[in-house]
């Protein structure tokens, strides 16, 4: 078969950081190599330099055969070099047409051929088996799932031989992935090249042909297959052996410290109720837009109730936004740590510390007292670097997790709500993740975790509840729990994936 | 393993080129312009430009934008702006004026109403940002027009005369008495000039050493993140505008103090120099980022130019000109540092 991209021995040098010191990756026509590492080790280097983003310092780009072009984005994309990046960058208030064509709409001299446009959108909709997305919606209505859809059209629509797709189940729920699936193989079936990067190392088994592992700008094996063993690629990752990726399951106690009776919010949450008790992890599974987010948002005060009541430690809690929740003693790692939990250009100290400047201040803070206490809590998580002065932006995301995590030790709260704790977090970070979870609850905390890994809800968690359409519709114990049994009941009866919500 | 040797190698590299931070680095430099300006004055014009007259003098003008600039830090790290500062400062003076009236009861009672009445129009401000959720561009842009106008309505669109205000005079005011903010000194340095630096070092403690402080810039720099780690958001943004309306009302008291008269046009383009000098010294307008020693230093450079170019000969319109491309300039200089 024939190579579509060929890259040898690439280096990037950024000032002071070597990014990329020698990385070599083939991918072949119809096959869909996965790109593993953990954060920082340079994927994200790796294909901006494919793309065109980022102009390599030295080693060879070659795409079917010939030298791709340094640093000219406009000229990968014109050869067929497609990206579909992490963070969607489609406008929401475009239309799925007007999205799929931004930037090469069909003219007609100076005007747009809006006929055409639809008639080719739908085409390739229909080409990716999602015909039913209509065209003409605005795509911030779109779910994230039917977004991403938009995007590999968009893709599409110029003549793609390779696609690069960076952690694109990052954001979907099981039934979402197995859709992307789908659509994944039939563009290898057309012959298009695809690199798939993920963190989650079961998709490798279901959708990948090869892999190719990073760690720490280097490649530390290429062109592996598939069905190479878990623990193998982790410690190609790691350089070391992970020996246990989850910690036993905490048992509970009886003492119930958050409890929520009917809690209501339409359309997200249809009547809820659930306890936490000390000592207790408990997971909130479910697909995307089950309302497990919008749950925690009302438990913690960020939307008002509109029935129900929630009790901490048997007393009611009075809406009156996030700093009534955290006095009565709740805190909370939310799903987006960048725009929801962090301030980005300040230092680990700052971030820490936020939510317990009262501690500090004496009228002036004691900057070097926070400094040090930030420090303490940071070691604790074995956060890397440990430097308190450390800007967080520059944190690989599991780091910046762990200084959430240190924000809520350092205030010690009672409650914990943890929403997507792990996404975008490598492996043997998400090790160490879990263990954190661990001992907080072992310490008496009572822990309540959101996320659409269901695999790590049946790992960690002492009970599972498992939510769809806004209500609880299961709760298994975590002993009889397996990702299996989590989404056939998040998954209702006859529920093919629906991917387009209600158009207005 | 040598695994975490490696890692670390350009970690400490890293780590290093942070500590110097970005905006330290600004700040360096902001001083060399200072100096230089300082420099290339004293060469283009030898007998006027480095003289202790023309320093004082200077510095005298630049205090009564420099208040204003305090308090506008304030309201860009938060991701605001307030437009209105400087039809405040108008309001403030003439309001202070008619409350006094001609014949001069006390100074006190100027200084106290011009600083109430100016407060009250930036507690106008922080309830429509805040609680009205309007956007500050709006909401300060309305005021910039409500506070001009009332100015001009309050006295018949006449200034007030201010020279009767305790006896004093220009040339030796009593101490405490109005005309001294302006125009007195103290070992040969003007009070005007204390009053600014007392409320820039204030202001540095307050964004620097304190909870306050750190609130606002956490706002600035993530609303959401902010909120949800407990920062009272609605509070914060609030304060930030009374704030800056309370620092126009001793801008006021030193306008006038020094003219002896409060005049409805005066302040006019204020709001300009303040947050030009915020910008130059490199508080993000994005929020999130603020620098007081910056600020300071972006106001004496704004002074600088313009007592330069005054001394040149040029025109208040090529001045004015200038000014709006050097605020142009210093934004598009923060852009590539707002990555994204």
């Amino acid at each position: 078969m024939t190579k579509v991209l060929e890259v040898r021995n690439l280096v990037k040098e950024f000032p002071g950081v070597k990014a990329l010191k020698g990385v070599d990756l083939d991918v072949l026509e119809a096959e869909v190599h996965c790109l593993l590492g953990p954060n920082g080790a340079g994927k994200s280097t790796l294909i901006k330099c494919v793309s065109g983003a980022v102009e390599p310092t030295s080693g060879e780009i070659l795409f079917m055969g010939e030298p791709l072009p340094a640093g000219d984005p406009a000229g990968s994309l014109k050869r067929g070099v497609a990206t579909i990046y992490q963070e969607l960058d489609l406008v929401p208030d475009l239309s799925v047409a007007e999205s799929i064509f931004l930037a090469h709409e069909p003219r007609r001299g100076p005007l747009l051929v809006l006929d055409k446009m639809y008639r080719e959108s739908e085409a390739l909709l229909a080409r990716l088996g999602h015909e039913s997305i209509p065209v003409r919606a605005k795509v911030g209505k779109l779910r994230p799932a039917a977004q991403q859809i938009v995007s590999i059209a968009r893709a599409l629509s110029g003549n793609v031989r390779l696609l690069i797709m960076d952690e694109p189940s990052a954001i979907l729920d099981e039934a979402e992935i197995s859709t992307l699936f789908d659509v994944v193989r039939r563009l290898t079936a057309e012959g298009v090249g695809v690199v798939y990067i993920s963190h989650r190392l079961d998709e490798i088994r279901r959708i990948g042909d090869r892999v190719t592992v990073l760690a720490d700008g280097r490649t530390t094996a290429s062109g592996l297959p598939a069905t190479t063993p878990t623990g193998e690629l982790v410690e190609l990752m790691v350089g070391r052996k992970v020996e246990q990726l989850y910690p036993d399951r905490p048992v509970g106690t009886d003492r119930v410290l958050l409890e929520v009776r009917g809690a209501r919010r339409l359309p997200a949450v249809r009547g809820v109720s659930l306890q936490v008790n000390a000592g207790e992890v408990v997971g909130l599974g479910g697909l995307v837009g089950s309302g497990r987010t919008e749950l925690l948002s009302l438990i913690y005060g960020l939307d008002q109730l509109e029935e129900g009541e929630i009790l901490v430690e048997g007393k009611r809690l009075r809406s009156g936004g996030p700093r009534n929740a955290i006095r009565r003693g709740l805190g909370m790692a939310p799903e987006d740590r960048k725009s929801q939990a962090l301030v980005l250009d300040w230092s680990e100290t700052k971030n820490v510390t936020i939510t317990d400047l009262k501690r500090f201040s004496h009228v002036l803070l004691d900057v070097r007292k926070e400094r040090e206490s930030a420090r303490t809590q940071l070691r604790a998580l074995n956060t890397v670097p440990d430097d308190p002065d450390r800007v967080v932006r520059l944190l690989s995301g599991g780091n910046q997790q762990k200084v959430v995590l240190a924000r809520w030790l350092l205030h010690g709260c009672r409650v914990l709500l943890l929403d997507e704790p792990t996404r975008g977090v490598d492996i043997a970070t998400k090790a160490e993740i879990y263990r954190i979870i661990g001992n907080l609850a072992e310490s008496g905390l009572g822990v309540l975790v959101v996320s659409s890994e269901l695999e790590e809800l049946a790992h960690i968690c002492t009970r599972v509840l498992v939510m769809r359409d806004g209500e609880i519709v299961a709760e298994v114990d975590g002993k009889d729990a397996t990702e299996h049994e989590l989404l056939r009941h998040a998954v209702a009866p006859t529920d093919a994936p629906v991917l387009v919500e209600e158009v207005v | 393993m040598t695994t975490p040797a490696q890692t670390s190698e350009p970690g400490r590299g890293a780590a290093l080129a942070q500590r110097v931070r970005t905006l330290e680095l600004q700040e360096y430099a902001l001083a060399i312009v200072v100096v230089l300006l300082f420099v290339v004055g004293a060469i283009l014009k030898p007998d006027t430009f480095p003289t202790w007259d023309n320093v004082r003098n200077m510095l005298t003008q630049a205090s009564v934008v420099g208040v204003l600039a305090i308090g506008m830090t304030f309201v860009i790290a938060t991701a605001g702006i307030d437009l209105s500062v400087g039809s405040m400062v108008a309001a403030a003076g003439v309001f202070g004026g008619i409350l006094v009236g001609s014949d001069g009861t006390s100074s006190l009672i100027f200084i106290l109403g011009a600083i109430a009445f100016a407060t009250f129009l930036g507690s106008v401000n922080a309830t429509a940002v805040a609680y009205g959720r309007v956007v500050p561009f709006i909401a300060t842009l309305a005021m910039f027009s409500v506070a001009r106008g009332l100015a001009l309505l309050l006295n018949d669109q006449l200034p007030v005369s201010l020279l009767d205000l305790n006896g004093g005079s220009f040339g030796d005011p009593r101490p405490f008495s109005l005309l001294w903010f302006g125009n007195g000194r103290i070992g040969g340095i003007p009070v005007s000039v204390y009053v600014f630096i007392a409320i820039a070092v204030i202001g540095w403690i307050v964004l620097n050493r304190t909870r306050y402080g750190r609130y606002v810039v956490a706002v600035g720099g993530n609303r959401e993140a902010a909120r949800i780690a407990g920062v009272p958001v609605r509070r914060i943004i609030f304060s930030v505008y009374v704030l800056s309306g309370f620092l126009a009302g001793i801008s006021a008291v030193l306008l006038c103090a020094r003219l002896g008269s409060a005049s409805p046009v005066s302040g006019n383009l204020y709001e300009l120099d303040a947050i030009g000098a915020v910008v130059i010294g490199g508080t993000a307008l994005a929020g999130g980022r603020a620098t007081i020693v910056g600020t300071f230093l972006g106001v004496l450079t704004f002074a600088l130019i313009f007592s330069l170019m005054t001394q040149l000969n040029l025109s208040t319109e090529i001045q004015q000109v200038t000014k709006g491309l050097i605020v142009l300039g210093a934004v598009l200089l923060q852009r590539p540092e707002a990555r994204y």
